[in-house]
């Protein structure tokens, strides 16, 4: 029998010469393989007898588990250099880099969908009525006679198409949404409109396109008081302030009595907007209780229903909101200002999250 | 409407400031829109007197001046023609601002002179337009003194905005009776003698259409002089901006702002024979007080003689029988003229005036007389001479209005508690007299009150005169839900839509819904769409498509330097102008760069791939699940024809369609690159609305997923879906995707040939697909495609 002490020895000896795999592999084979030293060894074994051989074998064993523990461990070892090596040589330049851009959603549809979200909290639903409408819709059934001095100050746009001997409007305000969904549905109503609207105007402060969103809410208790409670949850939500200056001041429109114009609070600090506290007064909306002419015009029981009714600019409330100066740059189509303006397609108003 | 607070106190005794009151203004519906406080910004200015007047020695047209300003003797260069020896001007000192320009007066050199100060036009104070020359003082006007008291400026203007219903005040009475009822003091009531007069008007009055005219008082005045009118009525006058005229034409004027009763004066010398109020007939005309020639139309009010048209009843006098300084001899005219069809003649013929405004907005009865009266007082006092009685043809109808109401109902419709002591309170304070029976308390209305018809109009009066801040705020939450939707499933998809498109890198515009007829010829009928009143040439009709107006845009963009465009609108398009014929479309546009040259990247350009694989994901989006998508080259005559597809959805209508837009639609819009568009019709696309939240049962397997791959020789003009479906169809469990990979075309496959490579995805269900299984589905592919295509397999 040999020695073990050589072999161990030997082992010693090949396990320091490792530099690559290849080498561990012959190793290995050197060893472990069918030919190897410790087969051969263990081979060599079945001509032992009793004691002797269980001795040996227990002996050889630890030898071969040394082997392989060597073998583990220097794979691990070398392993572990050839990636270093490798991650050495992969390099690259992070300040290089490739876009990515995202479109922008339009400040108008922003600004509805931010309103849509607060009133639908409120259990508002949004109705929807066409941009050319009949004269009846847009005035008479408003309570706004043929010659009522408040339809000069509409400046209206007018159609060749005629509707039962009137001619078709583009529609000047969303309050014929009110009409036409007052002739769908019968009380409780709570709707909003929101949509295109048009005035014959255009300067510095007036487009012939614009946008409102309406509000209308009748059943038999709504009265000036759930208006005002209306406007302040509504107008608070917007400009997510819990501070807000709101100011009621009467005013007329046809088709609602009493009527009212409100203001809200703001300060100016610099060349920005602070809404919500402060001395000074900015007009944002009109509303008052829907005349019972309207409501008698729908064929609903104006002694058995009421409610109210509001109307406000949606650029307006953008301007104020977002610190847009000048109506006229929402519909002049320039990208810088889209760019600069719009809001991230990801960045859905919402109750739970951000509104905007 | 403007007034002076010095007018307005002449009808209100009031111990308020002047802040309360114009806080109690707007609180009350009367909102102020400016103020002015005149006498502030005319402090500065004196009376001054011209000693010397000689010629600058550097320039022809200026003078040198020495002024007596009172303290001292100033050296003013002027430039005015009118400046003289002698004269009193209105000297504005150093350091004083011209209201005019607002520019501040220095001690300056002009053409080498010194200058301390300047004469001032009444152009430069901002009281009129005359800029010919400086102001000529009275001789009689004491140097030094302030200018603002001679001019009757010491005052504070007030603007206010009046809404169409308060038509009680559009005179300053009606202000301070309002302002009285809301506690501000005192109504006072002007003093003002009854003049019988002692002979018959010579002119007698005939009203032949009581509907357009219902009642005509008319007073004649004999041996008048129309004098310039006296310094306090100018300069009433001229507080809120009215220019004096003549004794007469200022009085009525006065009466209009101060009672709101418009009057009317005629040279009664040339008038022929007596005054016929009638209906005009077709093909009239006359020539008004503003020298414009009106034609008249059959109904509209006219004043007119027994030989022909004065004047526009209610809205505006005629040039023929206008008072000058030469009349001698006066009909005054306080009328009562028809609503409507003023408002509908003023509006006929354009004619704005004060007296139109107060006409169709209602006009107190009661302030016909009251009108003569205060009119003759003052004629006698200014112009002196004798009246007539008055001749009244028609009938002053007082119609007073009657309402009936409740304490219960005005509270219900304010939401908080009004106790009948207080509603009568209210009510008492503004002159509406009231009667309780029961719970009914009934309203006499004023007949200043024109717009006071029903219960609710009581309500408002009552929180107006209580102060809107009085009412209480109420919470709105509901114990349970009214709405099931607070958006239905066609608003849903118009703002998945929006998201949508704006996450794959468009841009969301909004433009007009107008746009410019000549560059929509191919559009639509352009002819169904005219707005009867553009704002402008350029937006005559509306659009029939949302292109045009995003053609615009990447044109003005381009100016600005942008090479890419990824843009989109959401909005309406009309097929006329008929309100059912409006559809909400989806339109995006991609054009020019789609990845810019760098240092990873070539640059590439969007072409109609890019924007078909948007239409169709944003179809996927919008409608989930399985649905049968089939192309087609038909599209509108705005696609190139060889370049654009549609899409059908379901084989039902045609919901969209993508392409590049036809060169000849792009040249018209002078825009050079190629622009592929989208358009997605919306209120198409089938309804989808979800039945259940459940999805549909997913199956996996777990077998061995093998590819094939296929090329295929076929005719340029076989389209590749064929390829694709060809062989999908063969077997439909088996095949899991078919893909195009690679498609070329080139001489050497023959004139006219492509080829197509196809991988095909294999799975079963039930096994792992052994060798043969695979050859003969192979084969099956290889047969179907040939078949279907009339290609033939590459080896």
């Amino acid at each position: 029998m040999k020695d073990f002490r050589e072999l161990e020895t030997e082992i010693k000896k090949a396990s320091d010469k490792f530099t690559n795999i290849e080498s561990i592999n012959e190793f290995k084979i050197k060893f472990l393989g069918k030919k190897g030293i410790i087969s051969l060894e263990m081979k060599e074994l079945a001509s032992l007898s009793g004691d002797e051989r269980k001795q040996y074998a227990e002996k050889l064993n630890k030898i071969k588990d040394s082997v392989l523990k060597i073998i583990a461990s220097k794979t691990e070892e070398l392993n572990s250099e050839e990636l270093e090596k490798k991650l050495n040589s992969e390099t690259l330049d992070i300040t290089l880099s490739t876009s990515k851009s995202y479109g922008t959603i339009h400040p108008i549809s922003q600004v509805i969908e931010e309103v849509i979200t607060i009133f639908g909290d409120l259990d508002f639903f949004v109705a929807e009525g066409p941009e050319v409408e009949t004269d009846y819709n847009n005035f008479t059934a408003l309570n706004t006679s043929e010659h009522h001095p408040a339809r000069q100050m509409h400046d209206t746009f007018y159609v060749e198409t005629e509707t039962d001997g009137m001619p078709n409007v583009l529609r000047t305000h969303t309050s014929p949404v009110q009409i036409r969904s007052m002739l769908k549905q019968k009380p409780p109503i709570r709707l909003i409109a929101p949509g295109k609207t048009f005035r014959c105007d255009n300067d510095q402060t007036h487009s012939p396109m614009f946008h409102q969103v309406e509000g209308l809410v009748i059943d038999q208790e709504s009265n000036m008081s759930h208006l005002k409670g209306c406007l302040e949850i509504f107008l608070k939500t917007f400009f997510e302030t819990d501070k807000l200056n709101m100011r009621f001041r009467p005013s007329h429109f046809p088709f609602t009595e009493p009527s009212a114009e409100v203001d809200i609070g703001y300060t100016k600090k610099g060349n920005q907007l602070i809404i919500g506290e402060g001395e000074d007064w900015l007009e944002i909306l009109g509303c008052g209780m829907v005349h019972p002419n309207v409501l008698e015009n729908v064929n609903i029981n104006s002694n058995e229903y009421q409610g109210y009714a509001f109307g406000m600019g949606i650029e307006r409330l953008a301007m104020l909101k977002y610190g847009i100066s000048d109506l006229r740059t929402f519909f002049d189509s320039d990208l810088r200002w889209n760019k600069h303006y719009g809001f991230s397609p990801l960045n859905i108003p919402s109750i739970i999250g951000d509104l905007s | 409407m403007k007034f002076s607070y010095s007018w307005l106190t002449e009808h209100l005794k009031t111990n308020a400031h002047f802040e309360e009151i114009e806080k109690k203004l707007t609180s009350i519906g009367l909102e102020v829109e400016d103020i002015q406080d005149t006498g502030k910004a005319y402090k500065d200015f004196i009376v001054g007197q011209v000693l010397e007047e000689k010629k600058h020695p550097n320039a022809d047209k200026l003078k040198l001046c020495k002024v007596d300003i009172g303290k001292e003797k100033v050296d003013v260069v002027c430039g005015a023609p009118n400046v003289e020896k002698g004269m009193k001007v209105v000297y504005a000192p150093v350091g004083s601002t011209i209201p005019v320009n607002q520019i501040k007066i220095k001690a300056a050199k002009i053409r080498g002179i010194e200058s301390y100060g300047m004469m001032c036009s009444e152009y430069e104070l901002g009281i009129s337009n005359e800029h010919d020359g400086i102001i000529r003082l009275e001789e009689k006007e004491t140097i030094g003194r302030s200018f603002s008291e001679i001019y009757g400026l010491n005052d504070i203007v007030i603007e206010i905005g009046i809404t169409p219903n308060r038509q009680d005040c559009l005179g300053v009475k009606g202000i301070a009776r309002d302002l009285a009822s809301a506690g501000m003091g005192e109504l006072l009531e002007r003093k003002i003698s009854r003049e019988k007069g002692s002979f018959k008007s010579p002119v007698k009055i005939e009203i032949q259409d009581n509907k357009i005219c219902s009642a005509f008082a008319g007073r004649y005045f004999r041996n008048v002089k129309n004098t310039e009118s006296p310094e306090w009525l100018k300069n009433k006058l001229k507080s809120i901006g009215l220019r004096p005229i003549s004794a007469l034409v200022d009085i009525t004027n006065f009466v209009m702002y101060d009672e709101n009763r418009p009057l009317h004066v005629y040279d009664a010398d040339k008038i022929n024979g007596k005054i016929i109020v009638r209906a005009a007939n077709d093909g009239e005309s006359f020539l008004a007080l503003d020298e414009k020639d009106y034609h008249l139309k059959n109904g509209m009010c006219v004043i007119a003689d027994e030989k022909k048209v004065l004047g526009l009843g209610g809205i505006m006098g005629g040039e023929s029988t206008g008072c000058s300084t030469e009349t001698k001899n006066v009909l005054l005219e306080s009328a009562l003229f028809d609503e409507i069809n003023t408002a509908k003649t003023g509006r006929n013929l354009s004619i704005l005036s004060d007296a139109r405004y107060r006409f169709e907005r209602g006009i107190d009865p009661n302030s016909t007389l009251k009108g003569i009266d205060l009119a003759t007082q003052l004629i006698l006092e200014v112009c002196g001479g004798e009246c007539s009685e008055v001749e009244l043809a028609g009938n002053i109808k007082e119609n007073k209005n009657e309402v009936s109401t409740s304490s219960s109902y005005i509270s219900r419709r304010l939401g908080f508690e009004v106790s009948d002591k207080e509603l009568i309170s209210i009510l008492s304070s503004l002159g509406i007299e009231t009667s309780q029976t029961g719970d009914v308390i009934k309203c006499s209305i004023p007949s200043w009150r024109q717009d006071i018809h029903g219960e609710a109009d009581i309500s408002e009066e009552v929180i107006r005169i209580k102060g809107y801040e009085n009412i209480p705020t109420s919470n709105i939450r509901l114990k349970s839900k009214i709405n099931k939707n607070i958006l239905n499933y066609a608003q849903k998809k118009l703002m998945k839509a929006r998201h949508f498109i704006a996450s794959i890198e468009y841009d969301e515009l909004v433009t007009f819904s107008f746009t410019d007829s000549k560059n929509c010829e191919v559009f639509g009928d352009i002819n169904k769409l005219k707005i009867v009143n553009p704002i402008s040439e350029e937006l005559d009709i509306l659009r029939p498509n949302l292109l045009p107006n995003l053609l615009q845009a990447i044109k003005k963009n381009k100016n600005r330097n942008f090479d890419s465009f990824s843009i989109f609108e959401i909005g309406s398009q009309y097929r006329s102008t008929f309100p059912e014929d409006q559809l909400n479309v989806a339109c995006g546009i991609k054009s020019g760069i789609k990845t810019e040259k760098s240092w990873k990247n070539m640059q590439t350009e969007f072409d109609i791939y890019d924007v078909k694989q948007d239409l169709t994901s944003l179809i996927d989006y919008l409608m989930p699940g399985n649905k049968k998508i089939s192309l087609s080259n038909d599209c509108p005559s705005w696609y190139h024809p060889g370049r654009s597809g549609s899409i059908k959805i379901n084989n039902s209508v045609i919901a969209g369609y993508f392409g590049e837009l036809h060169p000849r639609v792009a040249n018209q819009f002078k825009i050079k690159n190629k622009t592929n568009i989208f358009e997605l019709y919306l209120d198409e696309l089938p309804n989808t609305e979800k039945k259940t939240t459940n999805k549909p049962v997913l199956n996996l397997s777990d077998f061995q997923i093998v590819t094939r791959d296929f090329a295929f020789v076929i005719d340029k003009k076989v389209k590749s879906e064929e390829v694709v479906t060809s062989a999908f169809k063969v077997d439909k469990e088996l095949i899991r995707n078919v893909e195009i990979f690679d498609l070329f075309e080139d001489d050497s496959l023959g004139k006219d040939k492509k080829s197509i490579a196809i991988k095909v995805t294999l799975q079963s269900n039930e096994k792992t697909l052994a060798e043969n299984d695979i050859s003969e589905i192979s084969s099956k592919i290889i047969e179907s495609v040939e078949k279907s295509t009339s290609g033939t397999v590459r080896s």
